[in-house]
């Protein structure tokens, strides 16, 4: 009898601690996909800033057997007071567990975003691959632009950033990355910009944060050698022009299948605030085109082509170097190498925002040709 | 017949009579009587259990071509056995033997050759290789199927008796070395302990002796192939056929047991591990499929890739029930479906499976009365039960699936997993023979589990498993 009972009791107290509050019936939801907020204009006599909050719900159409996209936007001082006004818009209750994309307006980004992220890390429905892009311009417009051969804005958005991510031409920017580095000593966080061009959303580059405000970008072009620089992958494509300007010749490549390697050594000596970077970064690829005079079949001339590009990446690098340390954005993650380079002590003495700018930074790119196809 | 209103009396050592047969079995249309006054022999017996031919053979054969004078001598043979006692003078000709009566001796012969159902294979176990004889309602042609399997002096066969009324046979039996003697000990003690007075079959046997009779889980394996069985005693189990069923219990088993299925062993091993693999996950995908889509559409909106979330919204949005009810309501009907089927004539079955399956499962996602991603759900997780090889184990997984059903649908997903922790803990409190059902993975074998999760070469399964508790336990001395 007494078994009896205290196995009633273990099935009938869960049922009744829970006390069934939030039942979420799936046809119910409004599941937000990808919310965008912008600053707006400040106006007088409002004590603090106003954001344009915008959401897009993709929804059912039971009578077409369509999917359709619904946009809400509002403004609110704060990202779920908007998602408050928001419901009263639409008959279904806003959730945010399918958040896939948060995307920020530049001038919102440089303010600084941090306040936002606030909520995105509080709220445990939302998970922690969620998107952190820029938009270059207004993310409202971004947003609420119609694309005809995507009817779906936000998944459009969010499946070209992730395609391109995949082959390196964008960097990975989720919730965990950006807080990680946001919160780690010796690097900064990025996210992917993109911009409305024509009737495409465009990849622009990468933004570099300093702490949560955005300082600089890194052009779409160019993402490939901070790909390089920023560690190892295998994958990606590479295509490079080097010639010349006085003889008006073609003389190009382009490369696949790449792997690339990054080392990265400092010498920080004791005695003296000294601190050298060395970036040496090794990428093997195999031709997939190439327009120019030289024979590839031939290990002299392929030796020089790859000298030929080893040195141009080797300048994009050092250049994109300079341009972090002058906007003061470890982006890269250089302290963080400086700070296991020595005690802990030291680290803590030395205010690394205010040395990276006047670390000296060598950077040593080197190419090799894995093969050059098929053609002899 | 000699019914005078004499008084029954049931004193054992009553010397056996006719006229006492002839009153106790009075009013027993099929009892016959057949008399030979010339020599003064009389015959009784029940004529459906004689077999002509040994009738022919022990009876008419000898007693017509002899004078009175060498009754006597006939009767000194040793197939007639002399009765002293009334009570097994009865019990005789109950058993189907012919009572012999010639002055105020009384003898017993055997002929007993019933009409029974011709040895084929098995409808609830059928395999696709390996041998397709099953058993019968007759206890001695299931022995005689065993023991065509087991030719070993080892193989030991106890009888007993079991229904007050019916009087039925049971035999254990076991292989004398392999098997633990406290499970043969056990086994017997209990099926001398029923206290019935009728049973009819093997798997209601089980619920008088099993460990836990209130268990919604099968805790002795019952088996209707004889090689299954000849199996079970080579393992070290103990089997019990009662006569009339042939349903035959082997104990002590353990839950993963009822996972495995012959053909396993007469296929090769990889295809055999494949299969064992594939009946674990239709068990997970039974019990679970359904409780998550529940819980999922109820409460876990976050646990569904965005592009499956928008179709399942689909299918949802034209129903007009919470997905709880929905469920349930389709788990019903295919409960419906499957025991109609079971109960009507093949023929007829098929029918059902087209109405039930085209009709109702199209017309109601046409209806909008379920979504047409929970009949997928419903639909498959039907079929993996039925991929369970134990009809037994089958049917008690599709009911615990209900409760779990409520569970999710009441608590999401910790629902689901409290009720799946309550199964677990359940499982692990059973026993077997006193043997915990869980061996060998609570306790743990590891040697055992190249017998359960997959069907290990037969290299690797050297030793018998381990729940049997076989104090010989080598049974493959097979050198690599």
């Amino acid at each position: 009898m007494h078994k009896i009972s205290r196995i009633g009791a273990a099935l009938i107290i869960p049922l009744l601690l829970p006390a069934c509050a939030d039942q979420r019936i799936l046809e119910e939801l409004g599941t937000v996909h990808t919310t965008s907020y912008d600053l707006l204009p400040e106006e007088e006599g409002k004590s603090s800033k106003e954001l344009l909050i915008t959401m897009t719900i993709p929804k059912n159409d039971p009578e077409n057997r369509k999917v359709r996209e619904e946009i809400l936007t509002t403004t609110s001082i704060n990202s779920k007071g908007g998602r408050i006004r928001l419901s009263r818009k639409t008959e279904l209750s806003l959730v945010s567990g399918q958040l896939r994309n948060v995307l920020f307006g530049s001038r919102l980004a440089k303010e600084g975003i941090w306040p936002l992220m606030d909520t995105f890390q509080r709220d445990p429905s939302i998970s922690q691959r969620l998107k952190i892009t820029v938009v270059d311009g207004s993310a409202h417009d971004l947003v609420t632009e119609k694309y005809p051969p995507h009817p779906m804005t936000g998944p459009y958005i969010e499946r070209m950033l992730e395609k391109q991510e995949k082959s390196k031409m964008s960097a990975e920017a989720t919730l965990y990355d950006f807080t990680r580095d946001y919160y780690d000593d010796g690097i900064d966080p990025i996210a992917p910009i993109v911009k409305k061009q024509g009737g495409n959303v465009v990849m622009e580059g990468i933004a570099l944060f300093n702490e949560d405000r955005y300082m600089t970008k890194i052009p779409a072009d160019e993402v490939l050698i901070f790909g390089f620089l920023q560690g190892d992958f295998r994958q990606g494509e590479l295509s490079m022009d080097f010639g010349e300007s006085a003889n008006k010749e073609a003389n190009n490549a382009m490369f696949t299948s790449l792997i690339s390697k990054r080392k990265i050594k400092v010498f920080a000596n004791r005695s003296r605030d000294d601190i050298t970077v060395n970036v040496s970064v090794q990428i093997k690829g195999s031709v997939l085109e190439y327009n120019g005079k030289m024979d590839l079949s031939i290990d002299q001339d392929r030796r020089k082509l790859e000298r030929l590009i080893s040195e141009q990446i080797t300048d994009k690098a050092n250049d994109m170097i300079s341009k972090m340390q002058k906007n003061n954005v470890d982006s890269l993650g250089l302290g963080q190498y400086v700070r296991n380079s020595m005690s802990y002590g030291r680290w803590k003495k030395l205010n690394w925002e205010e040395v990276y700018p006047h670390v000296r930074v060598h950077c040593k790119a080197t190419m090799v040709i894995k093969d050059y196809g098929k053609f002899k | 017949m000699n019914d005078s209103g004499r008084q029954e009396n049931k004193e054992p050592n009553m010397q056996p009579s006719m006229e006492y047969a002839m009153a106790e079995l009075r009013n027993c249309a099929d009892l016959n009587h057949l008399k030979l006054p010339e020599i003064g022999v009389d015959f009784v017996y029940f004529g459906h259990f004689i077999g002509s031919q040994e009738f022919t053979r022990e009876i008419s054969e000898p007693f017509t071509h002899i004078r009175a004078d060498e009754v006597d001598q006939l009767l000194k043979r040793t197939i007639y056995k002399p009765i002293t006692e009334s009570q097994s003078l009865i019990k005789a000709i109950l058993s189907g033997e012919v009572a012999v009566f010639h002055g105020s001796n009384t003898y017993s012969v055997k002929a007993y050759d019933p009409k029974s159902r011709a040895i084929e294979e098995s409808q609830t176990e059928s395999v696709i290789v390996g041998p397709h004889d099953g058993f019968v309602e007759e206890v001695e042609v299931n022995v005689s199927l065993i023991r065509r399997r087991v030719k070993s002096s080892h193989l030991k066969v106890i009888k007993l008796e079991i229904g007050e009324l019916t009087k039925n046979h049971v035999y254990v039996m076991y292989i004398n070395d392999v098997v633990n003697m406290e499970h043969v000990n056990e086994l017997v003690h209990r099926i001398s302990g029923v206290e019935m007075d009728a049973v009819f079959d093997g798997n209601m046997l089980v619920q008088y002796i099993e460990d836990n009779p209130n268990s919604i889980f099968p805790l002795f394996i019952s088996t209707e192939r004889p090689d299954t069985a000849a199996s079970m005693l080579a393992e070290g189990k103990v089997i019990a056929i009662l006569n009339g069923s042939p349903s035959v219990i082997c104990a002590p088993a353990s839950f993963f047991e009822f996972f495995s299925s012959p053909d396993d062993y007469y296929q090769r091993w990889p295809v055999g591990s494949a299969l064992r693999l594939l009946r674990l996950f239709a068990l997970f995908m039974t019990l679970t499929l359904t409780p998550i889509y529940v819980s999922v559409t109820t409460f876990h909106y976050e646990m569904v890739p965005e592009t499956l979330l928008l179709s399942l919204a689909q299918s949802r949005s034209r129903v007009p029930f919470p997905p709880l009810f929905e469920a349930i309501l389709m788990e019903i009907t295919i409960e419906l479906l499957r025991e109609a089927g079971a109960r009507l004539p093949t023929k007829i079955g098929q029918t059902i499976g087209i109405v039930g399956g085209i009709v109702i499962g199209q017309a109601a996602v046409q209806a909008g009365i379920t979504s047409n991603i929970l009949i997928i759900a419903v639909a498959s997780s039907a079929i993996a039960s039925f991929v369970i090889p134990s009809y037994i184990m089958s049917s008690c997984i599709r009911l615990v699936r209900f409760p779990l059903i409520i569970l999710a649908g009441l608590l999401g997903n910790f629902g689901f997993m409290l009720g799946i922790g309550f199964i677990i803990v359940h499982l692990a409190g059973l026993t077997s023979l006193k043997n915990s059902y869980l061996t060998p993975l609570a306790p743990s074998n590891l040697k055992d589990w190249g017998d359960i999760f997959i069907r290990a070469p037969f290299s690797m399964l050297k030793k018998r498993p381990f729940v049997n508790q076989s104090p010989n336990p080598v049974r493959n001395k097979m050198r690599k």
